[in-house]
């Protein structure tokens, strides 16, 4: 079938020079360093943001346990949405890639509606907290205030915390999940052709 | 095993199965690379429930799948058009068409015709892609039609 073309022939003069073994060496070294860079890199944000906290802690001498409170929630929001935003990216790294093409389009698939759920779920969890944060970090100052100034205050913060729930998480949410979505159905898309 | 070994035999080898799939020298050597990076880290656990073969070859192809998701470096990939584009230039036009007409493929056609191509058997490239050998045949046959057509078209 053919028909005279040899394409192995023709496939197999396409020759390169396999690159120095000690290139790949460079590679693998840089490929570690990096991942114990990152690994670095977040002990170092873990214990500075504690150190803030602690800073906080001692500088401002808060007396409400609910000024308290609210510190932990907003510095708990942020750890936690930083940590997942890199366990989410380590999860891909983690799939079998020597199964075969079939399971592993399968498997990438699964992956990337589970990120997807997790990413809307964290990015709620994240301003849930944060808001809840403030306004009980402002209840302290706010209560020497008189009604009327403790009240704008709120009112401000409120709107403010309203605005980034109503239009900027699901902004956000919305382009997180077009890119996932693109993926997921390019993997799609090379799965039909396997059936 | 040894991964030096391995590095030696398979290099080649891989580096053209990545190159049908992307048609860009540079392109297709970064994935090569990848690809045994990946081999190096995980010869630790491999069980030989396959042959080693294909198990490098699920590596490699599963690493070009991955492809779309860093769609992104490959503009990275193509501004560089340089000293490297000159050893293709050399090349006869028939290898450079074949390449070409198979990276126009569907991305498993890809895979599967540069299996063929590099003369593995289609049990093993049924093991690798995960389908039937009765489908991977067919699938074979359509392919060499499909790239026969494109090369009568262009007056080869």
């Amino acid at each position: 079938m053919d028909n005279n073309i040899n394409f192995k022939n023709i496939w197999q003069q396409q020759k390169v020079n396999p690159p120095d073994m000690d290139d790949l060496h460079t590679k693998v070294k840089q490929y570690k360093r990096a991942s114990l860079r990152k690994q670095i890199f977040y002990n170092v944000v873990l214990a500075a943001t504690f150190g803030f906290i602690i800073f906080i802690w001692i500088y401002y001498q808060p007396q409400f346990i609910s000024t308290k409170i609210g510190i932990i929630l907003i510095v708990m929001a942020m750890v936690i949405y930083l940590f997942s935003y890199n366990s989410m990216l380590s999860i891909l790294n983690k799939i079998d890639n020597t199964q075969t093409n079939s399971k592993y389009l399968q498997s990438l698939r699964t992956l990337n509606t589970k990120q997807k759920y997790l990413q809307t779920t964290i990015m709620s969890l994240y301003f849930i907290m944060l808001s809840i944060g403030i306004c009980l970090v402002m209840y302290e100052s706010a209560s020497k205030m008189t009604v009327f100034w403790a009240s704008v205050t709120y009112i401000c913060t409120l709107n403010w915390i309203g605005f980034n729930w109503f239009y900027i998480r699901p902004r956000t949410i919305k382009k997180q999940q077009a890119k996932l979505d693109e993926l997921l159905h390019k993997f799609e898309a090379i799965n039909q052709q396997l059936k | 095993m040894d991964f030096n070994e391995i590095y030696k035999t398979y290099w080649q080898k891989i580096f053209r199965l990545c190159m049908g799939y992307v048609n860009n020298f540079d392109l297709a050597q970064d994935l090569a690379q990848e690809t045994f990076i990946i081999v190096w880290q995980q010869l630790p656990n491999f069980r030989k429930e396959s042959t080693v073969q294909t198990w490098i070859y699920r590596i490699a192809s599963n690493n070009c799948l991955r492809q779309i998701e860093k769609e992104k470096r490959i503009t990275k990939a193509d501004l560089p058009i340089g000293f490297k584009d000159e050893c293709q230039e050399s090349l006869e036009p028939q290898i450079k068409m074949l390449y070409k007409f198979i990276s126009e493929l569907p991305e498993t056609d890809r895979i599967i015709i540069s299996l063929e191509l590099e003369e593995i058997n289609q049990a093993e490239i049924a093991n690798i892609v995960g389908l039937s050998e009765t489908n991977i045949r067919v699938k074979i046959h359509r392919i060499k039609k499909k790239l026969t057509q494109k090369f009568k078209e262009r007056g080869q």
